[in-house]
């Protein structure tokens, strides 16, 4: 019998579609792991599940039965537990008032803290916790601040539990103690659904597994026929690499690096983001990093362009005048209340008077150079689409004429015409002979551009490609590689 | 004046005058619980302000200090810089700038005047940037820094003044030399006749349009705005935040100090304990129902130097207390309905 | 030596009692509403209109019981409007703390004009009843058979127990640590935030109503900026009532001291005892004397 079944679940947040008709069955009692690329749609898809957001259409069943959650409230009460990926915790509690609230036991005003520590106890010797009931999470591992995520479960008799990329952050001994955890769930009678991307643990342990990419279910299949390598596949698609788009040769003294990190480690909060990290930027030269996120990409942009200073190793830099288009715009990359205009004299030398007129040229000037489309010319930037958003942060930071661009997630958000031309945009600069640094979760774009290529896991460029990609329009070729990368990112390591 | 005429300005043209609509609401409902006839309290009201020279020049002069201060904290608010401080602030820079014109007499006018400024600016902008330090180095909010350093600088103003400079058995400073006080519009005018009206009023007006140049039309004004709007995507440009911050709160306050020359240097002569009334509080309200604009600062000024003039005008009818609820209604009126307005413009 | 022996005398301590409680019912007020997320900078204001409602309607009603329920309840008709600024619109907590601070001072002032005629006070009222027997004996009777004080004392325990011990006090809790948990777990956060708001007007709706049942008045100005050291008392206590007692009882202290040496005489002047509570403040705030962490969704509208 099945535990859920979902029916033809679609979820839209304004233009971006999350899920899109998905439809699946969890069998009761078993693991069943869902996987697929970051934006997939996979944590949507679970916080449906859990009442956090409700569907634009379709229909959920538990047990049987149609089931709507408007609330948590209601997915805990039909015994459905969820572990979100970033956790739910109170820093100031302890590990009891953590997993006790909102459904604490009582006598009379008073907190039960005694039954209460008991009933706790016995769930931590059962699963082999090993937490200290007292300790302040602000005190705890985060590995122990799972497991009192876990714990909140079983308080709560989850009998339907989910775990959204449970083992991301868990150190390989840490993951074997949770896997054993998953084991006695399961002895127990009840139902896990696993998110991740991490396609081996994925072998070990599910019963079923169904990709999801783009918001649709793609792929389904059961222990028996599960092959890491058609999943792999499966989880980026087929990709189409654009051939319109030509790469001069660049004649160029490469063997100068303009910016070079060598042995590069930041330590934060405990852990190194980034671990002993070596790259090299050259002049006329597109250098792609692809990774699944936070495996570093935002730390290593910071540091590079000089925002992030305690860090140990040695950074060279030839020169100081770096560009940056962020990875979010939003919250990054623009002041959405002003113009466009505004935006762009924010990085223009200083100025005493800066008239209507001036503004409206320097707005001019990159509408026309950047085909930016816009209802007038002193338009406010969060009204424009993400699109030409990003084209009007481009062209601030390219007119800037710097030495190096570092482009994060640049057509993240961004229509397809609107990604071809900022595309077109990256190679000229390269052609000019600038050094690009590109970030991107997009494949596509990173095979298409880039001259060298790296894939990023926990905080190291675990290896670099530069001569597979002259050979990429050979189908099979490509593929091998697409594989190679699959595996790099989630930290398989390759010959 | 070039102004976008984006959504933006509706939006904010929209909140202020729905929230002054509002207020003189709520005011004539306020004066009908308490008996009193709406029409004869505000028909005297704004007969005393606008019928007579002397109305209106102490409505004028009333508003100066007001104005003054209003642009000071509107560069703070700009920056989204909460300076509640203003009031310790400004008595800290008059107070200075009254023993400035008294012990260098000696200099001549042309000279002092501008030394005064100089001397008031830098003491109130140095009390201004203990905050913003302790903001930047130790992340502490400026709302509570300010609060307390209020109750300190009044204090420290208090026993140096009651200890050393205050002229015996006073809570003021000596006297300051006729020959530097700064003349009287009354001088010019015969119509503000015994009006205490100066020329400090032209310098507000002034420092108005200087502030809202550096705010609107200057490199300095747009990244100051930048980092009020969003910090974050201020750093990612290449915006050194920190320096923004400790530059509006150094010249926020150091402007308050000007309020000053008003009091000391056109009316009384003196600093006297307890001079600002709460202005520096007072000006918090007219600079949030200007929007921060400086230009608007101007209006928002002269209104609440209307409400305090004419509450002195009505006095036998009802209490001239009631301007202070009055601009406690202003304040929560511009906040509720700016809210409101916001989310129906989206 | 004179000090030394006004200082262990009875009445100093009395006075230390005296003093001390107006300023622990506000600082514990400010703490019920940040420990459920909420900023109120008005604490100042809050006392104002209570001290004013009991004068008043004791006066009106020349009773003192309906005074001091009339007075509870203005305060609480104002934390209502509080909430809807800060909860339902969300308005920046501070700036609607400053707009409260002046519309209540401002009323106030207005009010004892226009009633009473009188720019400064309010006529003569009653105090409130005492303990009998208790309140005879020499030097701390009155203080000691005084409801409010004793009350203040109470709320030392109180206070913690309802915060720590108690269900509705880890969910206020959670309120202001970490809203979007509580809220997973099923928690009406805003709710609870709107709890913590009332029990902000409470609380300091009886440090008002002391304050006026103690001057048997209320006059203009009479808060004197205890609602500010209130909140430096919660700031230094680090939003633990214990800590916030030590706090209080610290400043009550040198407040005490201050008034025993303007009668006796003292080199300190008396501005810079009454800076102290704003100047330890800051140097706390600073990290000088340990690090402040406030709860830690505090002043994010939710």
């Amino acid at each position: 019998m099945n535990a859920i079944e979902f029916k033809y679940i679609t979820k839209r947040f304004g233009d971006l579609t999350a899920n899109y008709n998905v439809s699946f069955a969890v069998r009761k009692n078993s693991v069943h792991c869902l996987i697929g690329e970051n934006g997939a749609g996979k944590s949507t898809l679970m916080k449906i599940l859990f009442g956090i957001y409700k569907p634009d259409s379709g229909i959920i069943k538990i047990n049987n039965v149609e089931k709507s959650f408007d609330s948590p409230l209601d997915a805990i009460k039909s015994n459905i537990g969820m572990l979100h990926q970033h956790f739910m915790l109170i820093e100031d509690f302890t590990i009891l008032e953590n997993v006790i609230l909102g459904s604490e036991v009582t006598i009379k005003y008073k907190i039960d803290f005694e039954w209460s520590e008991k009933t706790l106890n016995n769930f931590n010797d059962k699963y082999n916790l090993g937490l200290n009931l007292e300790q302040k999470i602000s005190e705890i591992s985060i590995s122990e601040q799972q497991k009192v995520e876990i714990l909140k479960l079983l308080y709560r008799n989850s009998e339907i539990l989910i775990f959204d990329e449970p083992t991301a952050v868990l150190s390989p001994v840490e993951v074997k103690e949770f896997y054993k955890i998953i084991e006695k769930f399961k002895d127990e009678g009840k139902t896990i659904i696993l998110i991740t991307h991490k396609l081996h643990e994925v072998k070990e342990i599910a019963d079923r597994v169904t990709v999801l990419r783009r918001g649709e279910v793609v792929y389904e299949t059961e222990k028996e026929n599960l092959d890491i390598n058609i999943l792999s596949r499966k989880i980026v698609g087929d990709v189409i690499l654009k051939n319109d788009i030509s790469k001069e040769t660049v004649m160029i003294n490469q063997e100068d690096s303009v910016i070079k990190l060598s042995n590069i480690t930041l330590r934060k909060n405990g852990h190194d983001i980034l671990n002993k990290l070596n790259l090299s930027l050259h002049n006329g030269e597109i250098y792609g990093v692809c990774g699944v996120e936070g495996n570093g990409q935002s730390e290593l942009v910071d540091l590079i362009f000089g925002l992030e200073k305690k860090f140990s190793g040695y950074l060279e830099k030839n020169t100081n005048k770096i560009s940056l288009v962020p990875d979010d715009r939003l919250k990054k990359g623009m002041i959405k209340e002003f113009t466009i205009g505004e935006n762009l004299i924010l990085k223009d030398k200083n100025k005493l008077n800066i008239t209507k007129k001036y503004l409206t040229g320097l707005t001019d000037e990159v509408i026309n150079n950047f085909d930016v489309r816009v209802p007038e010319n002193s338009v406010i930037m969060k009204l424009l689409s993400g699109g030409n958003q990003q084209k009007v942060i481009f062209a601030r930071e390219i007119e800037l004429n710097n030495d190096v661009l570092i482009f994060s997630h640049p057509t993240r958000g961004v229509d397809i015409n609107a990604t071809a031309f900022i595309h077109s945009k990256i190679i000229e600069q390269r052609n000019a002979g600038k050094a690009v640094l590109l970030i991107s979760s997009d494949l596509d774009e990173l095979l298409s551009l880039s001259d060298k290529f790296g894939v990023i896991y926990k905080g190291t460029l675990v290896k670099e490609f530069s001569s597979e990609l002259e050979n990429i329009q050979n189908e099979t070729m490509k593929n091998k590689l697409l594989e190679k990368i699959g595996k790099l990112m989630i930290g398989i390591s390759v010959e | 004046m070039e102004f976008l005429l984006n959504k933006k300005l509706k939006a904010n043209i929209v909140s202020i005058s729905i929230s002054v609509v509002l207020t003189f609401l709520i005011t004539i409902i306020l004066l009908l619980i308490l008996g009193k006839n709406p029409v004869v309290v505000l028909g005297t009201m704004f007969g005393e302000v606008f019928g007579s020279g002397y109305g209106l020049g102490q409505t004028l002069f009333k508003a100066t200090p007001l104005i003054i201060c209003g642009c000071g904290l509107a560069i703070c608010f700009h920056a989204s810089i909460f300076n509640i401080g203003a009031e310790g602030q400004l008595n800290a820079g008059s107070f200075v700038i009254s023993l400035v014109a008294f012990y260098f007499s000696g200099l001549p006018f042309i000279l002092l005047f501008p030394l005064c400024l100089l001397s008031g600016f830098i003491v109130s902008g140095v009390f201004g940037l203990i905050p913003a330090i302790i903001k930047i180095k130790k992340g502490v909010s400026e709302v509570i820094s300010t609060i307390m350093l209020n109750f300190i600088i009044l204090a420290l103003v208090n026993y140096l003044l009651i200890d050393f400079f205050a002229v015996k058995s006073t809570v003021r400073t000596e006297k300051i030399s006729e020959s530097f006080m700064i003349p009287k519009f009354s001088e010019y005018f015969q119509m503000f006749q015994g009006s205490s009206l100066n020329l400090t009023f032209v310098f507000a007006l002034l420092l108005a349009l200087f502030t809202y140049y550096l705010i609107y039309k200057t490199s300095f004004g747009y990244k100051l705005r930048a980092v009020g709007f969003n910090e974050t995507a201020s750093k990612y440009m290449g915006i050194k935040n920190n320096k923004i911050i400790l530059l509006a709160f150094f010249i926020g306050s150091g402007i308050t100090s000007f309020v000053g020359i008003n009091f000391i240097m056109g009316y009384k002569g003196y600093y006297e304990l307890g001079f600002s009334n709460n202005l520096g509080f007072t000006a918090i309200a007219v600079a949030l129902l200007a929007k921060n604009n400086p230009i608007g600062v101007i209006f928002s000024a002269l209104l609440f130097g209307i409400l305090d003039y004419g509450g002195l005008a009505v006095n036998n009818i009802v209490p001239k207390e009631i301007m202070f609820v009055i601009q406690g209604i202003v304040i929560l009126s511009i906040l509720s309905v700016d809210k409101l307005v916001e989310k129906y413009y989206g | 030596m004179n000090i030394i022996v006004s200082i262990l005398s009875l009445t100093f301590f009395a006075q230390v009692l005296r003093l001390f409680t107006p300023y622990f019912l506000g600082a514990n007020a400010a703490n019920f509403s940040e420990r459920a997320g909420v900023i109120n900078i008005a604490i100042e204001g809050f006392m104002i209109t209570s001290a004013l409602g009991y004068a008043l309607f004791t006066y009106l009603t020349n009773n003192i019981f309906l005074g001091f329920v009339c007075a509870i309840l203005v305060n609480l008709l104002f934390s209502l409007l509080y909430a809807l600024f800060v909860i339902k619109l969300k308005i920046n907590q501070i700036v609607a703390g400053v707009g409260f601070n002046l519309l209540m001072a401002g009323l106030a002032k207005f009010l004892i004009v226009f009633i009473f005629q009188s720019s400064s006070n309010t006529p003569r009222i009653p105090d409130l009843p005492n303990i009998p027997y208790i309140q005879d004996i020499p030097y701390v009777g009155e203080v000691l058979s005084d409801y409010i004080i004793l009350f203040s004392f109470a709320l030392i325990f109180i206070s913690n127990f309802v915060l720590f011990k108690t269900k509705f006090g880890l969910r206020l809790r959670s309120a202001g640590e970490n809203p979007e948990a509580g809220e997973s777990l099923g928690i009406k956060i805003r709710l609870y935030k709107l709890y913590g708001v009332l029990i902000c007007g409470f609380l300091s709706a009886l440090g008002g109503i002391w304050l006026a049942s103690n001057q048997n008045s209320f006059s203009d100005g009479m808060v004197a900026g205890r609602g500010y050291i209130a909140l430096a008392a919660m700031i230094i206590g680090k939003w633990k009532p214990v800590n916030i007692f030590f706090a209080c009882i610290m400043f009550a202290f040198f407040e005490a001291l201050e008034i025993t040496f303007q009668i006796s005489g003292t080199f300190i002047p008396s501005q810079i005892i009454q800076m102290l509570p704003y100047l330890i403040t800051i140097l706390v705030l600073i990290g000088f004397i340990g690090k402040t962490k406030p709860p830690a969704s505090d002043g994010i509208p939710y």
